[in-house]
């Protein structure tokens, strides 16, 4: 009876595969129901909404799941998340069109937000209160996305052999003096591809391209494995100079191994400048509100919560992120990181160019 | 495996059965065709151009040279720990007979942090030898897990049990009739090896082999955190850096090719004719017991290979996990998920193996359509296979929540790894002597009353060893499920990558440890029945 039964399943499988689709209809639309009219403008609703809010998130931190119990207990309204690559989200937003359940996108990358707009997937942000709160360049001029937390790409470097004024500005890196010197990731990393960009956009294609060709040159291994393992790879003495985000090396200073610690502590960190007053490159995680978002209001209260002191606190504890809006302390493990002033590229340049970075890095040989 | 008795390549009947086969032809490789389809209608434009100038010959001939390399380490692992574990006694053999095939609940990018973290300049091996030598990092030369060889050592590690398996069976069946008289004529053991034993195993050992090196070349997890760039990776850099989706899937088309390749040369290396038996007298030939010196080397190799391919990795992972103190992070609610998507994938997969299996044995054209579709899915990368599914979504204008993105996810476990189930469930069906068919025929009993009493409980012990494959691959996958689970549904496999992905590696090393344990239990279940099933065969 058991294989009758599996053959019989076969069958059923093959002719429900058009009525999926159906049951599908049916679940996405508790979300359409929810539709608030009118909420242009609107700063906010009261709070106890029993609303639910569908948020496409390209971070993955437990951190972040209290954030939105913390958010839910306090508003009542439900949080439903879907975690992955901010690729894979635009995808399956781009696929689910007007349908897409998504009321909020979060990335970890300004590039990648650019992106969403530049699809389609997003809306501008109605006025609120979060605006008076955040610097000016962290909303995206046409208000399609706003800036959560900062993140600053820099170099740990071994003390021992190189001094800080080796690597106070990116162009240093391709200088022939620190030749077999550099360890760092693939270019097709986000990080690399958002330095790039704002290269081209500071600097010119040909001299991104000059730069990228020293930086291979000097480099002491091909690329591979993450920022953490660049760094590592410095206190092992492999390499003097590893490309890493602030926040890699901050959390290797307080982890629980006793090898990524030492390692932190064997190296010091540097922003580099672009050139004199050109600042420096620092990225963002922010959050846009989907094109067809059904829970508006509740998004934006979400917003508001996200730039909130609290909110702020919750959103970098575990990421070691920096706030972005005044007041807040700064996570632990950040009192070891320079002052630093923010360059003054616009964030979208980020998106704009990943595309040309990309082919300047395939040129240079930077895999 | 045998020649199709029915030879009517031109326009089948249309039975039931081969409809059936059809239709699940039709379900698994719908993903594949769409995807496929897009890509080459949706152009490429610049990046295509781009892609094709600098970067198309690298990837493809980095995915060759990881595939002859896998193959290489793969056969090197299986075929003589297979055939001493099967014609040998020496000290540990019983544990090593279901040991070895341990690694199977292991994903390969989970050895592949493992090893990174193992291997790498910082860690353990290489910060010691610097202890003791004195030596920097930069005054000797060490292999990199980030290569080519690498990545072809972790998938080896993660996939050689395929061969292992199939090796093993091969040589357990091997005729007594025929290895007593290779025997009597006076043949050494390594002439036994060579010219007898080997032959005959060969198709059974490519055809694991084919299947681990579809799953090497589609592999996307362990290649891109070793920094390989294969044609899987640049499909993801295609769509990832240049947004350009079909150029993904032009690139896809080429892995298929490969694929393909590889199937073709597995079909070729088992003949024409194949072998049907007639003897009754199939039985596994007496182990013989190897001297004293020679027994502890072997059993010295067999724990080369399992402290290699698994105890090195996991260990290393345990120690992480219980260094750092990591595990107050959600883990039920994905363990749970992950056992449901598991279940309800490879349950879908069974079906459409033995849906694809049985039409087979029909004609030859269901045969063709059968297997060109599960081979079309087996080789496309997960996420080739979700843009597919996503495709058909923006069609069709559903989203990708509740239950229509659990049929979709199931959908799509079930296009990528069919052919993971089809392989063993034909192999256990063409076990069926074609005599007893002919009997049951004979005596009146209609094709349906054939599969369900002669078929099928012959086939048994294969189904269930088809059913626990499909059960632990489905349990692994990561990129589809990344892409297509419903709201708060994360899995192990995805929770593991998230972390590995943000470097946070000691918070992975909790979810690679259970997805490894979750796998384990169905994999030591498997190895004991195939092991059971060989002491039946031998006592009987």
């Amino acid at each position: 009876m058991k294989h009758f039964a599996s053959v019989g399943l076969a069958a059923l499988l093959v002719a429900c595969s058009g009525s999926d689709d159906a049951a599908g209809a049916n679940d996405s639309s508790p979300a359409a129901n929810e539709e608030i009219a009118g909420a242009d403008d609107t700063p906010a609703v009261e709070p106890g909404s029993d609303g639910t809010l569908n948020i496409y998130s390209a971070r993955h931190y437990d951190s972040d799941k209290a954030m939105y119990d913390a958010f839910s207990d306090e508003t009542g309204i439900r949080v439903r998340y879907r975690e992955a690559g901010a690729n894979q989200l635009l995808e399956t937003m781009r696929a689910e069109g007007e349908n897409s359940p998504a009321d909020l996108i979060i990335a970890s990358d300004a590039g990648a937000l650019w992106r969403f707009t530049d699809a389609g997937l997003t809306q501008a942000l109605p006025q609120g209160e979060f605006e008076t709160r955040i610097p000016e360049r962290l909303l995206e001029p046409g208000r399609q996305w706003v800036g959560l937390a900062r993140r600053v790409r820099g170099v740990a470097y071994d003390p021992e052999r190189i001094s800080a004024d080796q690597v106070d500005q990116w162009q240093d890196l391709a200088d022939p003096a620190l030749e077999g010197e550099i360890c760092v990731r693939s270019s097709t990393n986000i990080y690399n591809l958002s330095l790039m960009a704002e290269m081209v956009e500071k600097w010119g294609a040909e001299a991104a391209q000059h730069w990228a060709d020293g930086v291979v040159a000097n480099m002491a291994r091909s690329p591979q494995g993450g920022d953490t393992d660049q760094v590592e790879a410095v206190a092992a003495g492999l390499c003097s100079v590893a490309i890493t985000n602030h926040y890699y090396w901050v959390r290797m200073l307080q982890s629980g191994s006793d090898s990524a610690r030492e390692a932190a502590d064997a190296t010091e960190i540097s922003f580099p400048s672009f050139g004199d007053g050109e600042g420096i490159h620092v990225n963002i995680t922010g959050v846009a509100l989907a094109a067809n978002a059904q829970n508006r209001d509740e998004a934006i209260q979400f917003i508001e919560f996200l730039l909130s002191p609290e909110g702020q606190q919750r959103l970098v504890s575990e990421t070691k992120e920096i706030p972005v809006i005044e007041g807040v302390s700064w996570p632990d493990g950040l009192d070891a990181i320079p002052d630093f002033e923010d360059s003054e590229t616009p964030l979208d340049t980020f998106g704009e160019r990943q595309a040309e970075a990309q082919r300047i890095y395939d040129e240079a040989g930077w895999n | 495996m045998q020649a199709t008795k029915a030879s009517s390549i031109h326009l089948p009947r249309l039975n039931p059965v081969a409809l059936i086969t059809l239709a699940a032809a039709v379900l698994i490789g719908a993903p594949v065709a769409i995807a496929i389809f897009t890509g080459v209608i949706g152009g490429g434009g610049d990046a295509w151009m781009h892609i094709v100038s600098t970067q198309l010959a690298g990837y493809t001939l980095t995915t060759l040279g990881v595939i002859a390399l896998t193959a290489t380490f793969i056969l090197l692992f299986a075929v003589p720990t297979a055939w001493f574990v099967s014609l040998n006694e020496f000290p540990g053999r019983g544990i090593f007979e279901w040991a070895l095939i341990l690694p199977l609940a292991a994903p390969g990018y989970v050895l592949a942090y493992a090893w990174a973290d193992v291997a790498d300049v910082a860690g353990p091996i290489q910060s010691a030898f610097r202890d003791v030598t004195g030596l920097s990092a930069r005054d000797y030369w060490f292999p990199t897990v980030y290569s080519i060889p690498g990545l072809s050592f972790v998938m080896a590690s993660a996939l050689f049990p395929y061969a292992y398996l199939t090796a093993r069976a091969a040589f357990s069946n091997l005729s007594l009739c025929t290895m007593e008289a290779a025997r009597s004529l006076g043949a050494s053991p390594r002439r036994l090896f060579l010219q007898v034993a080997l032959p005959a195993a060969r198709p059974a050992i490519f055809a694991g082999l084919a299947l681990a090196l579809m799953e090497t070349a589609a592999d996307y997890g362990a290649a891109s955190y070793l920094g390989v760039q294969t044609l899987s990776v640049g499909i993801f850099r295609a769509w990832h850096s240049f947004s350009e989706p079909a150029v993904a899937a032009r690139l896809a088309v080429l892995l298929i090719l490969i694929a393909f390749g590889l199937q073709f040369i597995e079909r070729v290396s088992r003949g024409r004719g194949g072998i049907q038996q007639t003897a009754t007298r199939w039985r596994t030939p007496r182990r013989r017991p190897l001297g004293r010196a020679a027994g502890w080397a072997v059993t010295l190799g067999c724990a080369l290979v399992l402290t290699l391919s698994f105890i090195i990795p996991v260990t290393r992972l345990i120690w992480v996990s219980v260094e750092t103190g990591i595990g107050q992070g959600q883990i039920v609610r994905p363990f749970f998920n992950s056992l449901v998507l598991a279940l309800a994938g490879s349950a879908a997969a069974f079906v459409l193996a033995l849906a694809i299996t049985v039409g087979a044995r029909q004609n030859r054209f269901s045969q063709f359509i059968g297997r060109f579709a599960a081979g079309a899915g087996y080789a496309a990368p997960g996420i080739v296979l979700a843009l597919g599914a996503l495709f058909i979504l923006s069609w069709t204008g559903f989203s990708v929540a509740g239950p229509a993105a659990l049929i979709f996810l199931v959908w799509i476990y079930a296009s990528r790894f069919t052919a993971a189930g089809a392989e063993p469930l034909s192999a256990a069906f063409s076990r069926a002597p074609a005599s007893l068919g002919n009997a049951a025929r004979s005596l009146g009993a209609s094709r349906l009353q054939r599969l369900t009493r002669v078929d099928l409980p012959v086939a048994m012990s294969g189904a269930s060893a088809a059913a626990i494959i499909l059960f632990v691959e489905t349990l692994k996958e990561l990129p589809a499920t990344l892409m297509l689970r419903p709201f708060n549904w994360d899995t192990l496999a995805v929770q593991a990558f998230a972390y590995a992905s943000d470097e946070r590696l000691a918070a992975a090393t909790l979810p690679s440890l259970l997805i490894t344990a979750a796998g384990l239990g169905p994999v030591v279940l498997l190895s004991l029945q195939l092991t059971r099933a060989g002491q039946s065969r031998a006592a009987g």
